[in-house]
């Protein structure tokens, strides 16, 4: 597998320079700014993604750090050198097309070393790298059939190893997984990530599925309507959400939304949320208190939680948890997900209507503008 | 198997009558010339037994020969010649989004529908005026100037069906915009191009009307000249050119069905025509 490294003296070059760089990229088509100012750093080695809802604007910023679009405005570093000018074939960057994009005429072995051939590579090198690549992918024994004859999963798996064959700064992958069925996309999360530890090239991987993103990724872009709503590790953006939209795009949000005042939010008349300091809120701003459904305690409440009384709506069981929906207050519900311990009986789940009282721990309450 | 799918299989006989009818209406005046021109006597109604003199008459008859090498080789160049420009329109029409692109497209489809012996008349129309003389050079280019729709609406519909991300990954991958045409859209072709090309050969090799106008005196392609020469009495020779013709055709036509399949697809671009 070592042929598929970085050698040490491209690598030393550039390891000061982040392996992509985009500084206020922006594309425009007629009126409509699909991709805004997007300022991103991207470091070498990195899985980064870009996550968000269909229509954001991922695409077209793949396409045009891929070099298929023209920026708007803006420019493109990767590995430390301006390429917005340069043309696709001249980037040092490769791309996991969301169609796969294979060539039918070619086999896997003439689809995988086609970008070889294309830099004049001796044969005998491309023959030892396609193996390589294959042997990664684990499409070794299909090297001789056509693109018709393979799977969804096996189509996948080409199209990949097309692209890291040529050891690029950067591996685009745009949602490399979505036509994938959810057992085998699970299965290649975890396959994908594997192999870009073990290749240690740039990913940016762009998807609009949250799990995804959290399971694979050193760090994440919440993208909407074109801007970068937030970027950080997976922990972070999940733990810490810094606006209402990051917090509703990953995972299940309970938002409370009231008037911000000396330490606490007034959700509604005597239901005050106190939220932790460190904000510099004055007071009467509108503001969002956010808690994570599996953030709240129905039982065995400590002192140092905060603590709201309510009322079980409805109760679901999944298995491995419980989710109930609880009312605080007319307007307000809040979804808790509780564990269900091996002491639990079925017996112990809240039946709806029941009178609650929900705990969680001051830290896990987010304050949102 | 279940009660409402065994229903299905039964044929109504009526159903069956009506296909019988159909195909008899259609093949038997074919079948009565391949027929007619094994027959060992000089008669168009009576079948008196096995020959081939009438094959024989017409390889002897040197004239019939060199319309028929006449036709073969407008038929050839045309396909060739309909590829070439048909393909490099559809290519430049795929490309274009505007919609002003795409009224021309609509355009180019115009000579599938526009009555032929108009075609034929502007032809004539048009070399005469220029002062070309007409001859088969007059007859090939109009054959293909008629088939370059044909060639255009497949390589088209083979082009719309593939991925624009294909040729992104050729340039993805190191290739100019040259070499993403001629390493990846082109060989991703083949098989349409095969397709459209044996379909052109076929609909020129028998066209009479366009050639019919647009011909000089000698030599005539086939379908004129045996034209002419059924004005001066039907010989069975004929029937023997007819069913020459007729093997010819139908061999161009299997071979654009089962050629594109020899590359692994499943399905030929001719589909598209005969609907399978
Ligand atoms: N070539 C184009 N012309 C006009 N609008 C486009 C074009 N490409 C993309 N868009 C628009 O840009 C927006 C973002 O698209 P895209 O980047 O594909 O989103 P995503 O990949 O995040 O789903 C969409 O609203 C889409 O309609
Ligand atoms: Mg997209």
């Amino acid at each position: 597998m070592s042929l598929l490294h970085h050698t040490s003296d491209d690598a030393g070059l550039a390891t000061a320079a982040p392996a992509v760089s985009l500084r206020g990229l922006t594309k425009s088509f007629g009126r409509d700014t699909v991709v805004d100012h997007l300022d991103l750093d991207i470091g070498k080695g990195e899985f980064f993604s870009l996550l968000g809802p269909s229509g954001c604007g991922k695409t077209t910023t793949l396409r045009m750090i891929a070099g298929f679009s023209d920026p708007s405005e803006g420019s493109i570093m990767v590995g430390g050198k301006n390429v917005t000018a340069t043309p696709p074939h001249r980037r040092d960057v490769n791309t996991v097309f969301q169609s796969y994009a294979l060539f039918e005429h070619l086999d896997v072995r003439g689809n995988v070393g086609f970008g070889l051939r294309r830099k004049g590579i001796d044969r005998r090198a491309i023959g030892q790298r396609v193996g390589e690549a294959l042997e990664l992918v684990q499409l070794a024994d299909r090297a001789g059939s056509r693109p018709a004859e393979l799977s969804g999963g096996q189509r996948q798996r080409v199209a990949l190893a097309r692209a890291l064959v040529n050891r690029p700064q950067v591996l685009l992958l745009d949602e490399p997984l979505a036509a994938l069925d959810l057992k085998l996309r699970r299965a290649m999360q975890v396959e994908l990530k594997a192999i870009q530890r073990e290749v240690d090239i740039t990913f940016l991987f762009v998807t609009h599925d949250q799990d995804e993103a959290l399971s694979m990724s050193d760090r994440i872009a919440i993208m909407n309507n074109g801007v970068i709503e937030q970027c950080g590790r997976p922990e972070d953006v999940y733990e810490s959400p810094t606006s209402v939209f990051a917090a509703g795009f990953i995972g299940t949000s309970n938002l409370m939304p009231g008037t911000y005042a000396d330490g606490s939010v007034a959700v509604c008349d005597g239901l005050r949320i106190p939220v932790p300091a460190g904000h510099g809120l004055g007071g009467g701003e509108q503001v969002s208190v956010a808690v994570r459904p599996e953030k709240i305690w129905l039982s065995e409440l400590t002192p140092d939680m905060v603590r709201v009384p309510g009322t079980v709506v409805s109760s679901s069981y999944h298995g491995a948890t419980t989710q109930y929906l609880v009312a605080i207050a007319p307007e307000v519900t809040l979804t808790v997900l509780e564990q269900n311990l091996p002491r639990m009986s079925p017996e112990d789940r809240w039946t709806p209507g029941s009178r609650v009282e929900l705990g969680w721990l001051p830290e896990h309450a987010v304050l949102l503008r | 198997m279940s009660a409402r799918s065994r229903r299905v299989e039964r044929r109504p006989a009526v159903a069956v009558a009506v296909t019988v009818v159909f195909f008899a209406w259609l093949y038997l005046p074919i079948a009565a010339v391949v027929l007619f021109s094994f027959n060992s006597v000089k008669s168009l109604s009576t079948f008196r037994g096995f020959s081939t003199r009438w094959y024989a008459d017409f390889v002897h008859d040197a004239d019939l020969v060199t319309s028929l090498v006449a036709s073969i080789g407008i038929a050839a160049v045309s396909a060739v010649g309909a590829l070439v420009l048909g393909t490099m329109l559809a290519l430049g029409l795929s490309r274009i989004r505007s919609r002003t692109g795409r009224a021309v497209g609509a355009v180019t489809l115009l000579p599938l529908v526009t009555p032929e012996i108009v075609t034929g008349v502007a032809a004539l129309l048009l070399f005469t005026g220029v002062g070309l003389k007409l001859s088969l050079v007059t007859v090939t280019l109009a054959e293909i100037t008629f088939s370059i729709a044909y060639v255009t609406v497949i390589v088209r519909g083979r082009l719309a069906a593939m991925s624009t991300e294909v040729e992104e990954a050729a340039r993805d991958l190191g290739c100019t915009p040259w070499q993403a045409l001629r390493l990846v859209t082109l060989p991703t072709l083949v098989p349409a191009l095969l397709g459209a090309g044996l379909l052109v050969f076929a609909l020129v090799f028998d066209d009479f009307v366009l050639a019919f106008f647009t011909t000089g005196v000698s030599p005539q392609p086939l379908p004129v000249r045996i034209y002419s020469s059924i004005r001066f009495g039907v010989s069975p020779a004929i029937n023997a050119v007819g069913t020459v013709m007729l093997v010819l055709s139908a061999l161009v036509m299997v071979l654009a069905l089962i050629v594109p399949r020899l590359w692994g697809r499943k399905s030929s671009s001719l589909d598209l025509i005969t609907g399978a």
